[in-house]
């Protein structure tokens, strides 16, 4: 037997999680781009969507993030913090690679100084993965050693039935389980089997790459050169990517009030490095891939035991010009 | 996962709060603030965790935050003092406000120089232009204690005599019969009045010939001038083991998030900024 919540249950369900004071967030198709974003009903929900155009990174590290407003009087300067909102937030289908994403950047925003604005909004979320049953030409998940149905970073994991009619439960943890328990009655036992996962063929071998990466001459390699050329250096795959930590911090206001603010950035802008001397250690198109590569698959992992990246596949698949993490390790395999 | 919460403050971007009691023309465009804390336990905390050679990112409101070292030694923490040149939008601020104003500081961040490892050694610090604030703050921290070392020498150089920073204390370490000042500046940086050396740092370096025997060499300078610097040093004889330096990489958090500041898989902020030459040239060259 296992225990099902049925998709015609569902809208009860937000009712449920809303009327306890929870905002309820799901992948949702916007005017250009989908992403997840907070729902009233059920049937504001896509989970037709392979995966959403923008991760889930940007509800626990906003593009843009106020941290302080700051006020000037004669001889006194007053400042106030901004905190991460304290309200509770289920989030309901989102994908095991933006899950698993989460997971990853842990340790970062933990490592010494614990960064309150990730922290808080990590601790005040539950989130309900489905596990995919369909994938496209750019998931890769399986090539980064992780599964359509991983459990990193979920709270509760669903199992698609067909036709749409449901989803097997499965509560990892107990902010998870406190989550459904909440939705109990509208969860049923059967014996029903969930869909099989989706086929994610595997693209690259990551060991096989990542020696490659950790030897010190290849560093030097001209190959950066050769797959680089066509980066137009717009960010777009860092923006995307649920794992990409990079940040610029910025004051917007004038000499008496405003606010200073955290913002994206990405290590694909010249001006990232800049020193102010006019220096730029990474002063080319390709020495900024070579550290986005590098640092996913060979430093971060040096220093926080796990890959920056999950296999979403979206630097791949919203690269205007086709060279992402998939094509890089591609290549890197055949070296 | 670490759970350690070194900022007493939740919130690890909130810089505090600085009076500038004091200011200082160094050079043209350059100049030194020294800095007092508002709130006694911002004070406390920088006291316990203040040493040589670590840096923090000092702000304006409204304008932002620039990473410099902290250049008062850790022998004098009732204050902070930074030099810097002014060239953004930042700096100019920083440059523009006056005794009496207030401004932000975040920090101290990042490692230090091991000063006690130093103890009973011979100490040589090389420095170039802009460089010698961070060099400054050694070497003060050492000599307030100077019965524990031992032969200290100073080797520093600028563009021109113009450029040289901390002249009033240039002066003083001239003075002093326990220092050895090396002055030098560049081919045509001479005034008519120079009497020091005119040549480029690691050659004027060579000519001193300091004995590598029981030395630590303290480097800052110009990517430029630690490249030739760190060949005429191994041709004096030192091990890279005892060579220092203290890496200057744009940073934005100070605090290991950013990922600006990282050398291949060195995260300058919170590694560095302090390595041995023999640390840095296990870092990728083309990435500093």
């Amino acid at each position: 037997m296992t225990r099902i919540l049925f998709s015609d249950k569902l809208d009860h369900c937000v009712e449920k999680w809303r009327s306890a004071g929870m905002s309820v967030i799901g992948p949702v198709q916007g005017e250009s781009l989908s992403s997840y974003a907070e729902v009233e009903r059920s049937s504001d929900l896509c989970f037709g969507i392979v995966l959403p155009d923008r991760s889930l990174k940007e509800l626990f590290f906003p593009q843009t993030e106020p941290m302080l407003r700051y006020t000037i009087k004669k001889n006194e300067i007053d400042t106030a913090d901004f905190t991460a909102p304290t309200s509770p937030r289920i989030i309901f289908g989102a994908r095991p690679c933006d899950a698993s994403g989460l997971a990853i950047d842990d340790p970062l925003f933990g490592w010494d100084y614990k960064d309150e604005y990730w922290f808080q909004r990590r601790k005040t979320s539950v989130i309900v993965t489905i596990a995919c049953t369909n994938a496209d030409d750019f998931c890769m998940c399986t090539s980064l050693k992780e599964t359509p149905d991983s459990t990193k970073g979920s709270d509760v994991l669903l199992r698609p039935l067909d036709k749409n009619r449901g989803w097997v439960v499965e509560e990892l943890t107990d902010r998870g389980r406190e989550a459904f328990a909440l939705i109990a009655e509208y969860i049923k036992e059967s014996d029903e089997t969930p869909l099989p996962i989706a086929e994610v063929h595997e693209k690259f071998n990551l060991d096989t790459c990542v020696a490659w990466l950790q030897k010190p001459e290849n560093f030097d390699s001209k190959f950066w050169k050769e797959i680089s050329m066509r980066c137009i250096g717009c960010a777009s795959c860092t923006y995307l990517c649920p794992t990409c930590h990079c940040f610029d911090i910025q004051d917007e206001g004038d000499t008496y009030s405003g606010i200073r603010r955290k913002n994206w950035d990405s290590c694909s802008f010249a001006l990232f490095t800049m020193h102010t001397s006019g220096h730029n250690p990474r002063s080319t198109q390709s020495a900024r891939w070579r550290q986005r590569i590098m640092h996913k698959f060979n430093y971060f992992p040096g220093k926080f035991s796990v890959n920056s990246c999950s296999g979403c596949g979206r630097c791949s698949r919203q690269c205007p010009v086709d060279m992402g993490i998939t094509e890089t390790l591609q290549e890197i395999s055949k070296l | 996962m670490t759970e350690t919460i070194h900022n007493a403050q939740p919130n690890i971007y909130k810089p505090a709060i600085m009076k500038i009691v004091a200011r200082h023309d160094e050079a043209p465009g350059v100049r030194t603030l020294r800095l007092e804390f508002q709130d006694p336990d911002d004070h406390e905390a920088f006291k316990k965790t203040f040493r040589t050679g670590m840096f923090g990112l000092y702000g304006v409101y409204g304008e932002g935050e620039s990473t410099f070292c902290v250049a008062s030694p850790e022998t004098r923490n009732e204050y902070i003092e930074c030099t810097f040149r002014q060239s953004g939008r930042v700096t100019s601020a920083l440059a523009n406000a006056d005794i009496g104003d207030l401004v932000t500081f975040r920090g101290p961040y990042g490692n230090r120089f091991p000063i006690e490892e130093f103890h009973g050694k011979n100490l040589l610090f090389i420095s170039g232009g802009i460089a010698l604030p961070p060099t400054r703050s050694v070497i003060w921290s050492c000599l307030d204690q100077r019965e524990k070392f031992g032969k200290i020498t100073i080797v520093y150089g600028a563009r021109t005599v113009a450029d040289l920073v901390y002249k009033h204390e240039l002066d003083e370490w001239q003075n002093r019969p326990d220092v050895d000042l090396v002055l030098t500046v560049d081919p045509g940086g001479e005034s008519p009045d120079w009497k020091y050396r005119v040549g480029f740092v690691p050659t004027v370096l060579e000519e001193a010939s300091p004995s590598p025997d029981n030395c630590i060499a303290v480097i800052c300078g110009p990517p430029i001038m630690i490249k030739f610097t760190l060949i005429s040093l191994k041709k004096l004889g030192f091990d890279e083991k005892n060579v220092y330096t203290t890496l200057e990489n744009r940073m934005k958090c100070g605090v290991g998030k950013c990922g600006r500041c990282n050398v291949g898989s060195v995260y300058v902020c919170k590694e560095g900024p302090v390595f041995t030459a023999e640390e840095v040239s296990r870092m990728p060259a083309a990435d500093l």
